[in-house]
């Protein structure tokens, strides 16, 4: 053999070992999480162990003691899915590395949140799995977490997913892919992750999936029996992982109809959640709307379903018509005319570009007379629908 | 004969493997480095990536070089070369040491003169030199320290080759029987050995500062060699007297040998590297003066960077423009030390993350370069001259490496804006019974430390809300894990120093056996 395809060989040879080395190491873990991650995460919960131990279990005076009352709903999810007060709650977009914001609302309206809102996207990267740390320091508040998880599939790097279409093309028919196990791993990681939490936490999967405009997971890019299909294939995962504390909110939009077509099944769903959001006239597509007027004639087929309803998102802009009121008669008119409402949450978020160009705002926390309407209206509710926490 | 291992066609193929699974973690982590949701403050991530990519780039050329890993073949000496060995004395160095050094030249057994270059005013001095048969050249009123001594030498004698021996180096009979043989190369322009001490058992700091040197003496240096950039650094260079001519005489500078070299390379003689141990030397024994050493050699080889690199690059081959340019930014590592140092410090006094990384993540992307960076460290340790003492993490090594980060720094700043150091000679015998002045930025550091620790820890006790403790966990208990690095390496350097504070002084070349030698 000549020396030059001697070198050839040793360095094909050498390739293949560092490729064979490269998978060995990178399958050592178990299947969705590397050997080193592991060892990471178990280094990590050791640091937040000392951390309960030493520092928050320790404390006195939290606002964990406020919401005491809560805690026979944290023992017990089926006491969860049947509340007896209702069960306030908001998403602030300024929760980066503090709650402070909805604790200053909550103050601000005169009483403690027994549920926090966050969002988080589908995806790959870190900040798209299941939000351990948010989802902790909620529960370190004594509340309980609702997490929208919204399917974009865009995030997902088509290298580890073999058969997945590209970016461009895979929406269409995405829910499918879904139900057809492509994600399998990530939603299997996911309930892991939201089991070790211990206590219950509501996830909204795929909100306002009958609105053939907005996301990605509509009518417009799936055919009904897709969502159904998706929807009960995670619940199956999560069942399968012993994620037995989620409590699942199936939210669609109250104007696009097709609930029958969508509903997964009460097997399925443990709230129905509704977003209740007055636009005003801020675009030319929108008008100053009532909460009756939005919620409209969904009420009533939704009712069917028997699930207790979560206004998963309430919110009122403030151009087009009187604000307080509005707010008035919404908290007002909510435990005479929506008895099967168990929990509102208040969508406090200061610079929402989703729907329009320009940021809106829809909070209330400055607006004193919306603040006073919403304080009076509370105390106004009966005893039984009040969480103990309200002060006067 | 202690001398390092041959190359085997197995060890290029390991090499080879490690250095492609390497290439590979290296380019995962580089794809998930540099994603733009990394980028929090721009100026900050920038000089950030430039820091740490510096040292990634600087791993990659360590490997390439321990690819091109190479041992010369034996060459024995003809007979009848006329040689000469010069060694230098000045001030304040132990006369008895030249005792030994020079006794030990006299049994070197290739027929040889010896000269003794002084300063010195003292008589006893050319008394002891021709005691031992060795010729006295009074080098007084010369300028350029060192090399200015070399340099007057030369012209007062006239042998073909110079071997070059630092007073505290005490050759073995054999020395130059592994060095003549490879001048029979007409472009041979200088042969360099590998070095090797005798007293590193003295101390924390001699241990470290010996193990700095033995991967350098074994592996990089035969990587160089196998490049045809093998360098004349430390001590016990043999020359040929018609190469040092070509380019006016030895090189004068803080790093006289470096500088050397490079110009003999850029004029076009070859070098060669033998992986042989044939002389055993002093290694700084005090934190103090291996700190001053330190700055010595990085002001040195900044300068040389600056002025002398630039000047001669084009007259270099590839390799060379490449290994000078690693050897020439190697003490930058003080200025990416001092960094690294300041990240979580500037994190908690003032929120500034270098980037929005994930700690975690980092770690699950940075640790397989680190495991296999660490393989390829230790497979390459087969080829130290003397694997048996001189294998192992080499970790006081790394501390010390890391403790003198302020050193390194200075030397870095002082060579920017072009200030000297005053000539400070290598103590040959530790210093002892205060603390030295290097030791303060350690404390300094220990200090900052512990208050911000403090400061947290109260804070975290008693202030931070419950939900804002549990999302900045992770970040605040990594940065700490961060900063825990330093700590330890701060405290393990300032060991070094108070180690220093109980020795006895000691003449470590008493115990040299002169006899025993001669059986090597």
């Amino acid at each position: 053999m000549s020396k030059r395809s001697n070198r050839l060989l040793i360095t094909m040879l050498a390739i293949v070992a560092s490729v064979l080395l490269v998978l060995v190491l990178s399958m050592a873990g178990d299947k969705s999480r590397g050997p080193i991650a592991n060892i990471l995460r178990k280094a990590g919960n050791f640091v937040t162990g000392i951390e309960d131990r030493f520092i928050l279990d320790k404390r006195a005076g939290t606002r964990k003691e406020q919401l005491a009352w809560l805690q026979a709903y944290q023992a017990d999810i089926n006491l969860l899915k049947n509340p007896s007060p209702i069960l306030l709650g908001a998403y602030d977009n300024k929760t980066g590395e503090s709650y402070a914001s909805i604790l200053d609302l909550e103050d601000t309206l005169g009483t403690v949140f027994p549920l926090i809102h966050i969002y988080t996207a589908w995806g790959d990267k870190s900040h798209q799995q299941f939000p351990r740390a948010q989802a902790r320091a909620i529960q370190e508040l004594g509340s309980i977490p609702v997490i929208t998880w919204e399917p974009w599939l865009s995030e997902f790097n088509q290298e580890d997913y073999p058969g997945l279409p590209g970016i461009e093309e895979r929406d269409k028919g995405g829910l499918a892919l879904i139900a057809g196990g492509m994600f399998d791993e990530y939603i299997r990681r996911w309930a892991r992750d939201a089991k070790e939490l211990r206590k219950p936490v509501f996830v909204r999967l795929g909100h306002e999936m009958n609105d053939p405009y907005r996301y990605p997971w509509g009518p417009h890019n799936n055919q009904p029996q897709d969502f159904v299909k998706a929807w009960q294939h995670v619940n199956v995962l999560f069942k399968a992982e012993g994620a037995d504390n989620v409590l699942w909110i199936w939210s669609p939009h109250p104007s696009y109809g097709m609930f029958n077509e969508l509903y997964p099944g009460d097997f399925f769903v443990d709230y129905i959640g509704i977003n209740i959001m007055n636009f005003g006239d801020v675009a030319t597509w929108s008008k100053w709307w009532s909460f009756k007027e939005i919620i409209g004639n969904a009420y009533e087929p939704l009712s069917y379903f028997n699930k207790p309803i979560m206004i998963s998102e309430l919110g009122c802009l403030s151009v087009g018509g009187d604000r307080a009121e509005w707010y008035r008669e919404t908290m007002s008119n909510m435990v005479t005319d929506y008895p099967l409402v168990k929990s509102i949450l208040f969508f406090h978020f200061s610079e929402d570009r989703t729907t329009t160009p320009q940021a809106v705002d829809w909070t209330i926390m400055w607006d004193k007379p919306v603040v006073e309407a919403i304080k009076e209206e509370i105390q106004k509710w009966p005893e039984n629908v009040r969480t103990p926490a309200i002060k006067p | 004969m202690r001398t390092a291992k041959n190359v085997r066609g197995i060890d290029r193929f390991v090499l080879l493997t490690l250095f492609a699974a390497g290439l590979i973690s290296l380019a995962l982590l580089a794809d998930w480095w540099f994603r733009p949701e990394h980028i929090s403050v721009l100026w900050f991530f920038i000089i950030f990536s430039t820091v740490f990519w510096y040292g990634g780039i600087r791993i990659v050329l360590i490997w390439i070089n321990y690819l091109m890993i190479k041992k010369p073949e034996s060459v024995p000496a003809p007979p009848g070369l006329r040689v000469a060995i010069f060694t230098t004395c000045t001030h304040g160095e132990p006369l008895d040491m030249f005792e030994k050094t020079l006794a030990a030249c006299r049994q070197v057994t290739y027929p040889h003169a010896t000269y003794l270059l002084s300063d010195r005013e003292e008589p006893e001095v050319k008394e002891l030199a021709e005691r031992h048969g060795a010729i006295y050249i009074d080098v007084r009123n010369t300028t350029g320290a060192k090399a200015g001594k070399i340099n007057k030498a030369l012209g007062m004698t006239d042998e073909d080759y110079i071997l070059i021996l630092d007073p505290d180096h005490i050759p073995f009979p054999s020395f130059l029987d592994q060095t003549l043989g490879y001048f029979q190369d007409p472009a041979v322009g200088f042969v360099q050995v590998s070095q090797a001490y005798y007293n590193q058992y003295r101390s924390f700091t001699a241990k470290g500062a010996a193990e700095q040197t033995y991967t350098f003496y074994g592996p990089t240096q035969m990587g160089l060699f196998g490049t045809g950039s093998s360098v004349a650094i430390g001590a016990n260079c043999t020359f040929r007297r018609t190469a040092l001519e070509s380019i006016g005489g030895h090189g004068v500078g803080l790093a006289e040998d470096l500088l050397t070299s490079l110009r003999l390379h850029a004029a076009g003689w070859k070098s060669v590297y033998n992986p042989v141990i044939v002389s055993r030397g002093l290694v700084p024994e005090d934190f103090g003066s291996f700190c001053k050493q330190q700055l010595k050699w990085s002001r040195g080889v900044f300068e040389i960077t600056f002025t002398e690199l630039p000047r001669l690059f084009r007259k270099l081959s590839g390799w060379q423009k490449l290994s000078y340019s690693a050897i020439g930014s190697y003490y930058f590592v003080g200025a990416t030390s001092f960094f690294f140092t300041i990240i979580p410090f500037l994190y908690f006094a003032a929120g500034i993350m270098p980037a929005s990384m994930s700690f975690v993540e980092f770690l699950i992307n940075g640790t397989f370069i680190g495991l296999i960076s660490l393989a390829i460290y230790l497979y390459v340790q087969k080829w130290l001259a003397h694997p048996e003492t001189e294998r192992g993490f080499h970790w006081r090594g790394m501390v010390l490496k890391y403790a003198s980060w302020p050193v390194y720094f200075l030397g870095f700043l002082l060579a920017v804006v072009n200030v000297d150091i005053p000539y400070i000679p290598t103590s040959k015998k530790a210093s002892i019974g205060k603390m030295t002045p290097f030791a303060r930025p350690l404390i300094l550091y220990v200090i900052v430390f512990l208050l911000t620790f403090s400061i947290v820890f109260f804070r975290r006790r008693y202030h931070v809300p419950e939900d804002v403790l549990v999302l900045t966990a992770e970040r605040t208990w990594g940065m700490f894990g961060f900063a825990a690095l330093a700590l330890i390496m701060s405290l393990l350097g300032l060991y070094a120093a108070w180690e220093n504070k109980k020795m006895k002084a000691e003449d470590p070349w008493n115990h040299v056996d002169l006899e025993k030698l001669k059986s090597k």
